[in-house]
């Protein structure tokens, strides 16, 4: 027991943790907002996947890992505005355009990189990927200093994002309207601004935050090699997490720990108990989350006091 | 005589399939209140709304100050100094009084932060020029609907609004509180020399405020007057087009026995609060009982629970003598109870599908209508039925198979009335029956109502309309916070008395419970 | 506005399949290769043979029953997403009661693995909706979640208790014995007997939906549940029905797969085809008839494009792309034409209320 605990509690974990999360924590972040504005976007994982082929693309063409994260972010840009394009302008059904954003995704990957690279994928090319990076002093702390520490850039970019989006969202006027556009639109619509225009932003912000995430896969994660399907449905995760947190980019990045840490205690304990197990796990919370939430609601309602004494209401037996 | 604030020209706003403005030509001056009735549907709404640039007109144009408006938005609206307090509030319940108030001229920090502080300051100054007293940090859902409207108004005036529409005010409020919103009204009309629009179809309240009034049917402005060269009479008769009066309804018959009974019934509404409080009442066969009462007294709950849309909390509900408290929809009708609901399109039919297959609805399974053992719809028999209810409720429209959804308001509630009492049912419950709908269709429903009084059916009808509800009743009670205040014959009350019974400012006590079970 | 299947549905699909291939011939030009012989290739690719057509109408069989069973739940109102989970389940149940019930006839296993993998799929169908019903949970986002459940709790079971004595297989049930495989309707293809009972399947749910009270009462639940209550008719049971039975045939595809193709539960036996059946049902405005024919286009595309990487070396991911574009479309379309029309009312509105004021002008 005690081996299984040093096991599960080890720094290792934690940088695995750290690892697994980002990703999810990314994308889940970019899902916010979309919740936000009332779009159900379920095309995350797409949206992942063409980050990962973009950046790694990106990466080969340019010859280094930053501009294959800048390639991604664009490539994020254009997407956003596909989806937005489908789901605000021609009132598509969202879910629809994200199911087949996601199909598409897995095909377009799929065709260019063996178009560009062959069947055999990325393997044997030379690709520039992100390194980790060691902080000074930070990464002497033991324990800490070596999850904290010796990681790639884009975890400490998602932490710097954790404050940025949720500033955006519940600082800022636009955070504001974007939050309006989805619970009244017709609020924002009277007052002057298109709530439209919140939705094609909140997409696009998406698309960008998504392509990051991709990037982070590929570049960082895999060390620069596209694998087909490499999302793996990360974008469903991430969707978890955005349903899990409220959309609130900072709790969604705490449910994205959460992701990660089953995820790396299912790769420890592999011994003990199977790792698909463990990984259902998060899956099977979100449900139970929902439920919950609006179970207490229902309750909730239900508990508010007559307004008269119920007893003095009931009239006296007839006759 | 003070300026001219708006002047409308020739205005045309053109739906598809209806004309909801028709060249309408007026002006509005500085400094009064100016009412626009109408009944529901004569387009005072849509004439508002392009004033407010929420659509443009199909054609004609808009002055503002004597300045042609050339692009229609809200937000050239708002900076022309109009303020628009809809019928459904444009609120965000999540947000908080003051956020909201500031929406799209937020104060900032550092040019892009929210400033929350100053936001609530805003709103306190607000409140205290004003006189309207909001909490600002209090969330939009947790605050009553009369609070909201404050927040709308007092939102509407920071953003510096000198010309102010309210559609509807008065629709969701108590009488308390439409007593302190006509006092703002007054306010800002003394102090700041500010214009109000008010959009309604209570005369009273028209009679009570307004400097002047205009008169709409049917897309068209029909009258025009000041409010003290007119009375409420006349304004009636120019609203409907005639003098309001209706042909007698042949009545006959005597009532008989009881068929419906409720007894210390309580029902929650949406919002979990009890809105049904311990009501009794019956009626029986061949006989007509009124519920009057205003908007949101519970009179739409405590139908819905009798007719099984809603659970009680408490009480009993007896249909022709058989218990069916906590029955399904589908088990009350089989008692022989057939409803008129009030919200027709989200409860009284599939508007998606069409005429002959609303009026199947319920009797799907008759063998009537079934072949094969019930395997296989009888078409050709749903047909024949079909036209013939048809042709005998004198629907008009879509035809037999044109979607419900795109008939009028009018035709719509024919096709709900044809199917509800095409049922052989004796007891119907029936909910404002003529709300939004023409002449013709109302004159033609209080027939068939008393038409199924005269053959012994027992009629539940509740209405907002008080003629509606001293036409057709036999006996009326009125409600008011979920409590009967009193029970009258028609011709022992004026409509007059009748409302102090409904505000809840009289009530009769000596009708308690014994003896209303007389 | 429920969508009928009319001449405009019919030139709206037609165009997007055009338009899908004029894309796809664009990006087969962009890399490298003659669209016109890749797209002969595709051709000969689903029908030069028999087993050809026989995948596709295996492919075609898939789909269609997925997306019939999509089309059964939203009839009533309710959108069952978890298909992918509720298959697989059936097929891993279907398996592994082939490889437990070795040895007995085939009259027996059979039927008791259809109505083992019905009932597991039927059952995971049932508790979203039964979260929908009761509590008004939001059944996409828990069948989603429990797709990705139902995968990991199957990944688990063939890499554990359910595993393949053969330590190659990583991650699959044991073989399932030939006496039960379905008979083959072409040889080396996967197209068996089962085809007819699909066929038998997708005809029966047509008929129920189109021409029985139950079909009526179903339509009036999906279209304004408040308004199918008030009528009389017990909406939750219908939706819970509806959810089972959708959730039924998706185990039954399943089985179907193990039976007929696979002959063995692997993580290959479902390739989010749910989900494509899904994309299939939408096209096909979720009525049953036009689901079965789209089905078909759909697999003809995907046979023929692996038939096309064969024989002119094109990834046959190229069918993906063509397919989606296909969805974009129609997905589109209504809110595009809608916008057309709103327009045209929009000017001839206007133009009707010039003349209005102009003969009122003379008339005065």
């Amino acid at each position: 027991m005690n081996e299984i605990l040093s096991q599960v509690f080890s720094a290792g974990t934690f940088t695995q943790m750290l690892r697994s999360a980002t990703p999810v924590a990314l994308a889940a972040m970019g899902g916010s907002m979309t919740e936000h504005a009332g779009i159900m976007n379920i095309g995350m994982d797409g949206m992942i996947l063409m980050g990962a082929l973009i950046g790694v693309l990106g990466s080969y063409v340019i010859g280094s890992a930053v501009g294959g994260v800048a390639a991604a972010v664009l490539f994020g840009i254009l997407v956003g505005l596909f989806f937005a394009l489908f789901v605000v302008k021609l009132r598509s059904d969202e879910f629809i355009i994200g199911c087949a954003l996601n199909i598409f995704a897995s095909g377009f990957t799929a065709y260019v990189s063996r178009a560009v690279f062959g069947l055999s994928g990325t393997s044997g090319y030379e690709i520039d990927y992100m390194r980790p990076i060691e902080i000074p002093l930070i990464k002497d702390i033991p324990f800490l200093g070596e999850i904290i520490s010796g990681n790639t850039a884009l975890v400490y970019v998602a932490w710097l994002l954790i404050l940025v989006m949720w500033a955006f969202v519940y600082r800022t006027p636009y955070g504001f309207w974007m939050r309006a556009s989805g619970e009244k639109p017709e609020t924002l619509r009277t007052a002057g601004i298109s709530p439209e225009k919140m939705k094609w932003l909140s997409s696009v912000l998406c698309g960008m935050l998504c392509g990051l995430s991709g990037a982070y896969l590929s570049l960082g994660y895999l060390n620069g090699t596209f694998v087909e399907g490499m999302s793996a449905s990360r974008g469903f995760i991430a969707f978890a997490c955005v349903i899990f947190a409220a959309a609130n980019p900072a709790k969604a990045y705490l449910a994205a720990l959460m992701f990660g840490f089953f995820d790396a205690i299912g790769l420890r304990l592999q011994n003990y108990i199977s790792s698909d197990l463990t990984s259902a796990i998060p899956y099977a919370i979100t449900v139970i989350m929902m439920v919950y939430v609006v179970v207490s609601k229902e309750r909730k309602r239900r508990s508010l006091q007559p307004r008269h004494d119920a007893a003095a209401a009931q009239p006296p037996a007839e006759g | 005589m003070q300026e001219t604030v708006i002047r409308l020209e020739h205005i045309t706003r053109e739906f598809p399939g209806v004309l909801a403005n028709d060249d309408v030509s007026l002006e509005v001056r500085r400094g009064e209140v100016f009412a626009l009735v109408g009944e529901n549907g004569a387009g005072k709404s849509t004439l508002m709304n392009i004033i407010y640039g929420i659509y443009p007109p199909t054609d004609g144009s808009v002055y503002i100050r004597g300045k042609k408006v050339e692009t229609f938005s809200p937000r050239n609206a708002i900076e022309l100094g109009i303020g628009m307090v809809h019928q459904h509030f444009m609120l965000v319940p999540s947000f908080t009084v003051a956020q909201n108030i500031v929406m799209s001229r937020e104060p900032r920090r550092a040019k892009v932060f929210f400033d929350n502080r100053r936001a609530e300051e805003i709103t306190r100054q607000l409140v205290k020029e004003y006189g309207l007293s909001v909490d600002p940090s209090a969330r939009v859902q947790d605050i009553s609907v009369g609070v909201q409207q404050r927040v709308e108004i007092l939102k509407a005036l920071y953003r510096g609004a000198d010309i102010l529409i309210l559609d509807e005010p008065t629709a969701v409020l108590t009488p308390q509180e439409t007593a302190e919103l006509f006092r703002v009204i007054r306010h800002i009309i003394r102090e700041k020399n500010m214009t109000v629009i008010l959009i309604t179809h209570k005369l009273g309240e028209v009679m009570a405020i307004s400097d002047r009034v205009g008169i709409m049917r049917q897309g068209r402005l029909v009258g025009l007057s000041d409010t003290r060269d007119i009375t409420e009479r006349e304004i009636a008769s120019m609203m409907v087009g005639r003098p309001v009066l209706f042909d007698k309804l042949e009545r006959s018959g005597e009532p008989g026995e009881t068929m419906i009974s409720v007894e210390g019934l309580s029902v929650r509404d949406n919002r979990g609060l009890v809105a049904v409080d311990g009501v009794s009442l019956e009626a029986r066969a061949g006989e007509v009982l009124g519920i009057a009462a205003i908007e949101g007294n519970g009179q739409s709950e405590l139908l819905e629970a009798i007719t099984g849309m809603r659970p009680a909390i408490s009480g009993r509900v007896r249909i022709r003598g058989r218990d069916s408290t906590g029955l399904e929809p589908g088990q009350i009708r089989a008692l022989g109870l057939a409803h008129v609901p009030e919200d027709r399109l989200a409860t009284g039919v599939d508007p998606l599908a069409d005429v002959s297959d609303n009026l199947l609805a319920g009797r799907q399974r008759d063998r009537e209508f079934n072949a094969a053992g019930g395997l296989r719809l009888r078409r050709s028999s749903i047909e024949r039925y079909a036209s013939e209810v048809y042709r005998k409720f004198d629907i008009r429209g879509a035809g037999l198979h044109g979607a419900v959804g795109s008939m009028s308001g009018g035709n719509m509630q024919k096709v709900v009335v044809a199917r509800e009492f095409s049922h052989e049912t004796p007891v119907l419950v029936i909910s404002n029956p003529s709300r939004g709908i023409d002449i013709g269709a109302i004159e033609f429903i209080h027939t068939a109502i008393i038409e199924k009084r005269n053959e012994g059916c027992a009629v539940l009808l509740s209405s907002a309309d008080l003629d509606e509800i001293f036409r057709l009743s036999d006996r009326i009670v009125t409600m008011y916070e979920g409590r009967i205040t009193g029970e009258f014959k028609p011709d022992e009350i004026t409509k007059e008395e009748i409302g102090y019974y409904m505000t809840g400012s009289r009530r009769k006590e000596e009708l308690a419970p014994n003896e209303t079970a007389d | 506005m429920r969508l009928r299947i009319n001449w405009s549905y019919i030139l709206a699909l037609t165009v997007s399949i055009a338009a899908a291939l004029v894309i796809g011939a664009a990006i087969l030009l962009i890399s490298g290769y003659d669209p016109l012989k890749a797209y002969a290739a595709m051709l000969s690719g689903a029908f030069s043979n028999a087993r050809h057509i026989g995948d596709v109408l295996e492919y075609a069989m898939v789909l269609c029953l997925c997306g019939v069973a999509c089309d059964i739940g939203s009839r009533v109102g309710i959108f069952n997403v978890g298909g992918e989970g509720q298959l697989l389940l059936g097929a891993i149940v279907a398996a592994q009661i082939g490889v437990a019930l070795n040895g007995l006839s085939a009259w027996i296993v059979i039927p008791v693995a259809g109505l083992g993998a019905a009932l597991v799929g039927g059952l995971y169908a049932l508790l979203p909706g039964w979260l929908k019903v009761k509590h008004r949970v939001n059944e996409v986002i828990t069948t989603i979640m429990l797709n990705n459940i139902a995968e990991f709790v199957c990944e688990y079971l063939a890499k554990g208790p359910w595993k393949n004595p053969d330590n190659n297989i990583v991650a699959g049930t044991g073989n399932l014995p030939q006496t039960y495989w379905f008979t083959r309707l072409a040889t080396g293809s996967n197209l068996t007997t089962v085809f007819f009972v699909a066929t038998g399947m997708t005809i029966l749910t047509w008929y129920v939906m189109q021409k029985t009270a139950t079909g009526y009462e179903m339509r009036l639940t999906g279209d304004n549940p408040r308004f199918a209550r008030f009528a009389g008719l017990k909406t939750d049971r219908i939706v819970l029905i509806a959810m089972l039975v959708s959730g039924m045939m998706c185990g039954l595809v399943g089985m179907f797969r193990v039976y007929g193709a696979e002959h063995i539960y692997k993580a290959s036996i479902s390739n989010d085809y749910y989900f494509e059946g899904l994309m299939v049902a939408m096209i096909a405005k979720y009525q049953v008839l036009p689901t079965a024919v789209i089905s078909v286009l759909f697999a003809i595309l995907k046979i023929g494009a692996q038939g096309m990487e064969t024989a002119a070396g094109v990834p046959n991911q190229i069918y993906l792309i063509i397919q989606t574009v296909v969805i974009f479309s129609m997905a589109a379309e209504s809110g595009i034409v809608s916008d057309i029309k709103r327009r045209m009312a929009d000017k001839s509105a206007r133009l009707a209320a010039r003349q209005r004021a102009k003969e009122g002008a003379a008339n005065e």
